[in-house]
């Protein structure tokens, strides 16, 4: 079969910096119910992937795996990637045109325009710093989970980034089953890096393998609001099956087109 | 004389977030949402139970912004909820867009605390469909 | 000649889904034949081919991760019906050019020769039928696509 397939990550990150791993707070996908994967939505799904193999042995289906990591409670991913950069620079220009104005206006408004300065440092938002491996922009300010720009950082409640795949190991990458790879894509849904792996599925049976992820904590540091990664793991299987290819026309070997001999009328 | 011990700062309240992740194909395919559809909320810390199935229980209190948003299993697919039908003494949810975008959400702010569990539809709009599927089991909010 | 002519059918399975239809941009199918083929990347592609050549049919989804498969190909005769299929064996198995739901239908190869008593110069209709998941409206059939027999190559 040439359909992709697609496993999404969805990780309940609020919950895993409280609790510090990510048993019970992440929820694994795949688009191959319709061909038997269970587990669905839990923690432990076990993704089926349907082999096929021509009569000479070589595989017959190009199997394709593609991970795809989410926030539960965040700003989703079909908010456009580059949003962050564009409200950061949205509230820079509000308070540009703010400052003018007070600049202009008449001498003599001295404690008034205190109070104003005051209230466009706020709602400036708060900057912060960027260890995201993919290189947040010196621009990013911190977004509250309706993306509105955060003016307190320590007392509100904020969007998280979404979490990375740092490595996909163990068992079927192990045994030569997945070759997993992380690839640069300009799909903005995935931020531009993706894993991707394909499979052989000439030696079919169920094999674990585990998924490094990276989230990130917002966190104080010499008054500077940064972004801390901590680094979790979370298991997960996939079982292959491998059945014959075979004509479809005969279900068996390749004949002739089943296209009877018509006598068209003149 | 004991010193008054200091106030820990409050702890923010967040909002509650329920996302649904819906597989598109399979809703078109058989135009219903039973079997395609994935409720997760971000309350299970305080006692939300059904994460995963279509009869989620988000534990709520007054006073709670809620916020709903969906999430397509085929990262190409569209999908968007079309309304929540909830008891409006409880709360009446209202769609609004991420500033600057056109992906909307729906928020509302619970009005009373409810002994018994308050039960919702949500209707969404599906790849290019007009007409909306709607929930076929039932998530419920509790108090 | 050729040795190999691939047909490929290419599906936007949520927009034939939404719609309820193939056509409105939803399907488009397009061969690599050496000889003129009509209508390439439409739904009425005509493929121009040679007796003993072999032809084989593909099909693509257009976002590559909505599922698709070919579910049966069956000739049409000149009134556009399905030609008179094979009585059915005596176990109930079903007639050749069909699966059964529930079969791997991604274990299917669609490739046939094409025989020397097809009449050249008439185009052969097939009906090409894709399943797209599971459920009643999962099923999708169209009647416009077609073999040619351009005649013997020298």
């Amino acid at each position: 079969m040439t359909q992709q397939l697609a496993i999404i990550v969805l990780v309940d990150v609020g919950n895993a910096l409280a609790s510090r791993t990510l048993d019970d707070n992440v929820y694994l996908f795949d688009n191959m119910k319709l061909h038997g994967s269970e587990g669905e939505g839990t923690g432990d799904l076990v993704t089926v992937l349907n082999g096929s193999y021509w009569n000479d042995g070589s595989q017959g289906t190009e199997l394709v795996l593609n991970w795809l990591p989410y926030s539960l409670g965040s700003i989703p991913p079909t908010v456009p990637r580059g949003y962050q950069v564009q409200r950061a620079r949205q509230s820079d220009q509000q308070a540009l045109r703010e400052l003018a104005e007070l600049g202009s206006a008449p001498a003599g408004t001295g404690a008034g325009s205190a109070a104003e300065l005051s209230r466009i440092r706020r709602n400036v938002g708060t900057p912060v710093s960027s260890t995201l491996r993919a290189g947040g922009p010196a621009g990013r300010k911190v977004l509250d989970v309706t993306g509105q720009i955060v003016t307190d950082a320590g007392a509100s409640v904020h969007s998280v980034p979404a979490p990375i795949i740092t490595d996909i190991v163990g068992e079927a990458v192990d045994q030569k089953i997945m070759y997993p790879a992380e690839y640069g894509s300009p799909d903005l849904v995935t931020d531009g890096w993706y894993w991707s792996a394909t499979v052989d599925s000439s030696r079919p049976g169920t094999y674990s393998y585990t998924m490094d992820i990276q989230i990130h904590d917002l966190v104080e540091r010499d008054g500077a609001w940064v972004w801390q990664p901590v680094n979790l793991s979370c298991e997960s299987r996939i079982k292959v099956t491998s059945g014959p290819k075979r004509n479809g026309f005969t279900k068996a070997g390749m004949g002739p087109l089943p296209v009877a001999p018509v006598t068209f009328p003149l | 004389m004991a010193t008054k011990p200091r106030q820990p700062a409050p702890v923010p309240k967040r909002p509650v977030s329920i996302t649904a992740v819906v597989d598109c194909v399979g809703a078109l395919a058989s135009r219903s949402m039973q079997g395609n559809l994935y409720l997760y909320d971000t309350n299970r810390a305080a006692g939300s139970t059904g994460l995963g199935t279509e009869e989620l229980r988000t534990k709520v209190h007054r006073g709670d912004q809620l916020l709903w948003n969906v999430l397509a299993l085929e990262c190409e697919a569209y999908v968007g909820i079309a309304g929540i039908e909830i008891d409006p003494e409880f709360c009446e949810p209202e769609r609004k867009v991420y500033p600057g975008t056109d992906v909307a959400y729906w928020t509302a702010t619970v009005k009373k605390d409810s002994a018994e569990p308050v039960p919702y539809r949500i209707s969404f709009l599906l790849g290019t469909r007009a007409e909306a599927v709607t929930t076929t089991l039932t998530p419920a909010l509790i108090g | 000649m050729k040795p190999k002519v691939n047909i490929v059918v290419l599906v936007d399975v949520i927009g034939a889904l939404s719609d309820d239809t193939l056509h409105n941009g939803n399907l488009s199918i397009v061969d690599d034949s050496a000889l003129r083929s009509t209508g390439q990347g439409t739904t009425e592609l005509c493929t121009v081919v040679s007796p003993g050549q072999v032809v084989g049919w593909s099909v693509l989804a257009v976002d590559l991760q909505t599922p698709v498969e070919i579910r049966s190909i069956t000739f049409l005769d000149p009134e556009g019906r399905p030609a008179a299929a094979e009585p059915p064996a005596a176990d109930g198995a079903p007639p050749a050019g069909e699966s059964s739901a529930g079969e791997q239908l991604d274990l299917d190869d669609w490739t046939a020769v094409v025989p020397p008593w097809m009449t050249p110069g008439v185009p052969y209709r097939y009906r090409l039928e894709l399943r797209m998941h599971e459920g009643p409206h999962s099923l999708f059939e169209l009647d416009t696509p077609a073999l040619l027999c351009g005649g013997p190559q020298n």
